[in-house]
């Protein structure tokens, strides 16, 4: 660092406020673009990376499916689709899960029926979400019970009216107070409640903290007035044999359902890796959709800082033309347009990773406030790449015209019109 | 003694590979302490002239002797240390730094020295020499036109040269800021500085001892001033 060029960048920075403004702008905004895209792509991975903590490993779901014949009727459309909630599929039963049970491979396996009832507590009343599992779903699901126990298959047989709640709602229900063998009313019934669960915070498709997790048969029976399952979910020893266990699952269920022809089926088996594929896209697809905008962001900025640069230096010529009749050697004029360039674009690139850093953690707090599992990270390599680019932009640019202008006789150089 | 020596100069400008000749054999020698006034008409060579006698531009051919000393193999390096401590130039539109102050625009030659020290003390001397001392701290565009040349003199001054040049220097000025202008360098010649003056206007040039008129590239004539102007150094400014 030279104390005599450092002065002179100094004073030609301030001589130059508009150029000084804009190629920073231009700088930061670039900069804080890249780290921003960079950031929120961290972020959206971390989000769909819990969601596929969610699934569980060695899972399999078995889903609903309005079969194709049927579907064609209903909409004329060819092929089956995963059924909605507008058309339901009511074959998933008891027996379907106690089949499945035990054919080999098989861990644990589990149907779940999904409801929602006004349930009260003292003063405290909430239109909660009614999660209805066997209790073969606790030996699978990753959900952690702080407080009480599980409910039992003794329990989930009996029909009892027994819950375990969510760390939300058990929270908005009891706040301090031991929710543990105390009394709620959902709908019309009467429930002990016998556990809570950890807080999950993973938001995304359903929130597991503000449901209420009740026996399954107590669910379909008492609540509901039906007998069927939503979906199934079944663990596996082995995840590598997964196609096969696949084919024999489909096998009973065919049977149990009385299809034939597969193309009736109305059920589809998605193992972990089917499910993971879909995920995997997802991100895939966004890691290069992040990557291509945080190149275009880099090369808008960079052709900006760039025609600043350039601009501002040409119609400097004159002053150079000046600087170099009054002794200015061409080294001079270089080292001066190189300091300002350096000073630039490093104000530039640390209000830029600032802003950029700032930004990012506004829009994971924003995330997190909508209940996304998103966590903010500020990725290295993109504060790394952008404040590199754009250095070597502003530096480049700033001095091949000033070198070229110091080239000028000083005549040439005074005379300049840009 | 010659301060400065021209044989045969010729420039000849090239655009594009249209030659334009501007100026042709030029043979002159302007000795140390001589006030020197170029004339001549619109586009005769005057400017041309003196950019290269201020090595602010290269003959095409000829001989350049500057206090004594061949100038034909002077590198970049070596004539812009000639150009900062030997020369002061003054242009007619002033060429001040925008948005600088008076005091910085002066001090601007001292800092391509890389003479750090005394700085401040030594604009400042100048700028006095000139009747600016009351506005070391005015920015460039605070002050009027005739006192932007006289800054521009003291910016010439600061490095005491052995010559300065002046092209124009009252062209962009009143009659009395042009006087005071031409006052300050009659005192300057006086004290012992080479000046040469480049103008079209014949009053002007009849400050200086010497008149030398350039018609179509060539030196025309050369004579002494017999009756010299002398610009009575007004009590300069306010
Ligand atoms: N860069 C250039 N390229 C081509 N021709 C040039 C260039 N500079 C000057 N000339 C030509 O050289 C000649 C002399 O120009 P110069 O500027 O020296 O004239 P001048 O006597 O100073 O005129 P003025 O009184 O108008 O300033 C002119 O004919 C001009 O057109
Ligand atoms: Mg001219």
């Amino acid at each position: 660092m030279n104390k005599f060029y450092y002065l002179q960048a100094i004073k030609g920075l301030r001589r130059n406020p508009s150029r000084t403004l804009l190629t920073t702008l231009g700088i930061v905004i670039g900069i804080a673009t890249v780290i921003l895209v960079l950031s929120a792509g961290a972020g959206f991975k971390s989000y769909i990376n819990a969601q596929i903590e969610e699934f569980g490993s060695n899972t399999v779901t078995i889903e609903t499916r309005i079969p194709a014949s049927t579907k064609q009727r209903a909409q004329g459309a060819e092929g089956g689709d995963t059924a909605g909630v507008a058309v339901p599929i009511t074959t998933l039963k008891k027996r379907d899960v106690v089949d499945i049970a035990r054919l080999p491979n098989i861990a644990g396996v589990y149907g779940a029926s999904i409801g929602q009832a006004i349930s009260v507590y003292r003063d405290v009343s909430k239109n909660a979400f009614l999660f209805g599992a066997d209790a073969s779903r606790f030996a699978i699901d990753r959900g952690v019970i702080t407080k009480g126990r599980a409910y039992s298959e003794q329990e989930d047989r009996a029909l009892a009216q027994v819950a375990v709640l969510g760390n939300d709602i058990a929270q908005s229900f009891f706040g301090e107070e031991d929710p543990i063998g105390k009394t709620i009313r959902i709908g019309a019934l009467n429930f002990e409640v016998v556990g809570v669960y950890a807080r999950r915070g993973s938001g995304g498709f359903s929130n597991d903290d503000e449901q209420i997790f009740i026996p399954a048969s107590t669910l379909q029976r008492k609540i509901l007035g039906t007998d069927y399952y939503f979906y199934l979910v079944a663990s596996l020893v082995d995840n590598t044999r997964s196609q096969v266990t696949k084919l024999s699952m489909e096998d009973v269920l065919r049977q149990n359902h009385q299809v034939v022809d597969p193309v009736k089926d109305d059920f589809v088996i998605k193992t972990q890796d089917e499910n993971l594929s879909t995920f995997n896209t997802i991100l895939s697809a966004t890691t290069f959709l992040l990557i291509a905008i945080a190149t275009i962001s880099l090369i808008v900025g960079g052709v900006g800082v760039m025609n600043i640069m350039y601009v501002v230096v040409t119609e400097r010529i004159s002053e150079v033309g000046l600087k170099k009749a009054l002794g200015a050697k061409n080294r001079d004029i270089l080292y001066e347009f190189l300091y300002e360039a350096i000073i630039l674009t490093l104000l530039g690139g640390i209000l830029g990773i600032i802003l950029g850093t700032f930004l990012s953690f506004v829009v994971a707090q924003v995330a997190n406030a909508f209940g996304f599992a998103w966590k903010f990270s500020v990725p290295l390599i993109g504060i790394v790449i952008s404040v590199g680019v754009s250095t070597a932009i502003g530096v480049i640019f700033g001095v091949f015209p000033a070198r070229n202008a110091a080239r000028l006789s000083p005549i040439e150089a005074l005379r300049y019109e840009p | 003694m010659a301060l400065i020596e021209i044989k045969k100069v010729d420039k000849i400008y090239n655009n594009e590979g249209v030659a334009t000749s501007a100026l042709h054999d030029i043979n002159l020698t302007i000795n140390e302490g001589e006030f020197v006034a170029i004339m001549g008409p619109s586009g005769s060579g005057k400017s041309t002239l003196m950019h290269i006698l201020g090595f602010l531009d290269r003959p095409t051919n000829g001989e350049y002797l500057f206090e004594g000393k061949n100038t034909e193999k002077f590198d970049d390096e070596k004539l812009a240390d000639i150009r900062n401590r030997r020369i002061g130039f003054v242009f007619q539109s002033f060429n001040l730094l925008p948005r600088t102050s008076v005091l910085d625009n002066v001090a601007l030659p001292l800092l391509y020295s890389k003479n750090l020290k005394n700085q401040e003390e030594r604009a400042k001397e100048a700028l006095a020499s000139v009747g600016l001392a009351h506005r070391v701290n005015f920015m460039s565009n605070q002050i009027s036109g005739g006192q932007k040349q006289r800054v521009a003199i003291a910016r010439a001054l600061v490095n005491n040269p052995a010559v300065i040049f002046a092209d124009e220097p009252t062209g962009n000025l009143d009659s009395k800021s042009g006087t005071v202008v031409m006052g300050i360098l009659q005192r300057l010649n006086n004290e012992g500085k080479t000046i040469i003056l480049v103008t079209h206007d014949r009053t002007t040039a009849e400050h200086a001892d010497r008149i030398i008129t350039i018609r179509d590239g060539e030196i025309n004539t050369d004579e002494k001033v017999h009756n010299k102007h002398i610009a009575k150094e007004v009590k300069i400014d306010e």
